[in-house]
């Protein structure tokens, strides 16, 4: 079993704090997400538990030990994968090279990183779009691509930055179902950010909602559907408003 | 069938080394002399730019500072070439061992290419680290570096004065091999796991770095595999003049290999060689209608000085239509290996079916 957790948090940008005393825990198997408004702080912190952005205080622990200036492609070594808003696919090589050159980065031989490419392609359900070129993909299909791309080397975390950006609601349900997978059958415990809030609440054991920067509530997910707190933060009004719901299949 | 990676893009590098073979032949049938030595000077060209393709095209990122390695290499050939006689006059400082030692070419080739790719090396793991124009500077600096040096150690570079005596190889095919290697090296560099990861890591750096690539290592085993192609390079071309001075690599040549690789195309091979022959052809053209051409009883020539004009020009128009140089982000390939990969940037092998 294994634990990532960010331990109090805090990122400031010239004096002005994206983030503060934030605490987080993601265990194996466990799909927590990470919810808020625009501008709360969500990027900011997938950046900081993969290396991207060094915490101003705070540390991030992996197993009980902290991650002292860790680069990001030592924390994708140790098992700590994260996707992209927009993709950021390998966008002139085919599918399967974006995937063989992560497990080439993983230090994989060529061929082991080929045959784990295929069989992740085809795990993630799309082993038909394998040589095509990944820029000439639909906006969809380049997401799943990226999930294939993080799982390679089956890390033990992914973090996945607003995978159901943009997706119809069919499409977002067939991704809740591959996250619930990455979960269940994987293993890999998963931070999953999102502004679907009808997929985070369907798909999470538990959420962190933050708001300008600060951990504004924890829990459930029936704890955070019923929180004022949030339907505040979210709606920015009276208690009365809805907190905007998208029917996922189960 | 299925087919390998190296198999299915091997035309590639086959159809540019038939390219350089017809050139030697032209020079071979053509029997001057001057034309010989041109085309030794293409062939030389060749190893330069490919060179300099292996680090820059893979990575993206512009080097200014790669003739560094080629004045590395062109002085180790005076260094392990020259009669001890002669090198104990011009440059006295250098160790005994040194002085005694002398090596038929395409061994100070060798060593020059070993030379430049230690010091490509350790250049390269400070400057790796630096990405973008910072990286640009850097190589300059680098560059700039080399040259002071070798410009002032008087006792072991004869400083600015030109160093004689390094054995003269007009004979062309020697260059030819040359070349051929070079395009060999670099082909299989692209082709390599190291490849796909540095031009992944250029198209998409931060994914690329989430994906486990060490992005500085991976630039560095690039920047030194293309240091050592500098390297054979300026041996070879110190062996073609049978001179060397610290001048002779810098701006001028720097300059010349950029813009070599920039109109032929930086991000593929085919552009690496086809754009150093075809801006050669240009030049060389250039200069004889310059030099005066007979029509009739009359002779035409060009004013002096229109070459560099119109060289620049067509540069500038080469330029204008295709940004990404003659070649964009196509290799030269038979048809049938090609079809599927069309606008795919890099090396053919990722780009096929891998079935």
């Amino acid at each position: 079993m294994s634990e990532l957790v960010a331990d109090r948090i805090s990122v400031a940008f010239a004096g002005l704090k994206a983030l503060s005393e934030v605490d987080l825990k993601v265990a194996s198997g466990q799909i927590v997400g990470l919810m808020g408004p625009n501008g709360a702080g969500k990027t900011t912190l997938v950046n900081v538990l993969t290396g991207f952005q060094p915490p101003t205080a705070g540390a991030v622990l992996l197993d009980g030990a902290p991650l002292s200036g860790p680069k990001p492609h030592l924390l994708r070594r140790r098992g700590i994968a994260r996707t992209f808003q927009g993709g950021r696919l390998f966008r002139d090589l085919l599918v399967i090279d974006n995937l063989e050159v992560t497990g080439i980065g993983l230090g994989q031989s060529r061929s082991a990183a080929i045959a784990e490419a295929r069989a992740m392609l085809d795990w993630v359900g799309i082993a038909h779009l394998a040589n095509r070129i990944a820029g000439t993909l639909p906006y969809t299909d380049e997401r799943r691509v990226a999930i294939g791309r993080a799982l390679m080397g089956r890390p033990a975390f992914i973090l996945l930055d607003e995978p159901a950006a943009g997706m119809s609601g069919q499409e977002a349900a067939d991704l809740s179902a591959l996250i619930r997978r990455i979960a269940r059958e994987m293993g890999c415990g998963v931070l999953l950010i999102e502004h679907n809030v009808g997929l985070v609440l369907d798909l999470c054991d538990h959420i962190v909602v933050l708001d300008s920067g600060a951990v504004i509530e924890t829990g459930d997910p029936a704890f955070i559907r019923a929180s004022e707190k949030v339907r505040h933060a979210y709606m920015g009004t009276a208690a009365d408003t809805h907190m905007p719901v998208l029917e996922v299949g189960q | 069938m299925r087919q390998s990676p190296a198999l299915r893009s091997l035309s590639t590098p086959i159809l540019l080394s038939l390219l350089l073979v017809c050139f030697a032949l032209a020079a071979v049938f053509a029997g001057s002399r001057p034309f010989n030595q041109t085309i030794i000077d293409i062939f030389l060209q060749v190893i330069f730019v490919v060179g300099l393709y292996t680090f820059v095209g893979n990575s993206g990122v512009i080097s200014f500072g790669h003739i560094a390695f080629a004045c590395l290499g062109g002085y180790v050939a005076a260094w392990t070439t020259i009669k001890p006689m002669l090198k104990g006059g011009a440059m006295p400082g250098l160790p005994d061992w040194l002085m005694q030692t002398e090596i038929p070419y395409w061994a100070s080739a060798l060593v020059a290419a070993l030379w430049a790719a230690l010091w490509a090396g350790i250049f390269g793991s400070v400057l790796m680290r630096l990405s973008g124009i910072a990286a640009s500077i850097a190589t300059f600096a680098m560059l700039a570096m080399v040259n002071s040096i070798y410009s002032n150690w008087e006792s072991v570079t004869s400083a600015t004065s030109s160093v004689v005596g390094i054995p003269i190889v007009r004979v062309i095919w020697p260059y030819l091999i040359a070349a051929i290697i070079a395009v060999f090296v670099a082909w299989a560099y692209s082709i390599s796991r190291h490849g796909l990861a540095l031009r992944a890591a250029r198209d998409e750096p931060t994914a690329a770095a989430a994906s486990g690539i060490d992005i500085p290592r991976a630039r560095l085993i690039a920047f030194v595999l293309s240091g050592g192609i500098m390297g054979a390079g300026g041996a070879l071309y110190a062996h073609s003049i049978g001179i060397v001075t610290p001048d002779t690599f810098y701006l001028g040549l720097t300059f010349t290999t950029l813009s070599m690789l920039v109109v032929g195309g930086m991000s593929t091979l085919s552009g690496a060689v086809l754009g150093v022959l075809i801006l050669s052809t240009l030049i060389q053209v250039l200069r004889w209608l310059e030099a005066g051409v007979q029509i009739g009883t009359s002779t035409f020539a060009l004013p002096g000085g229109v070459q560099e004009i119109a060289l620049g020009a067509v540069m500038i128009v080469i330029l204008m239509f295709r940004p990404t140089g003659i070649m964009g982000n196509k290799e030269l390939n038979l048809p049938m290996a090609g079809s599927e990969k069309a606008g795919r940037q890099g090396p053919e092998p990722q780009t096929t079916n891998k079935e």
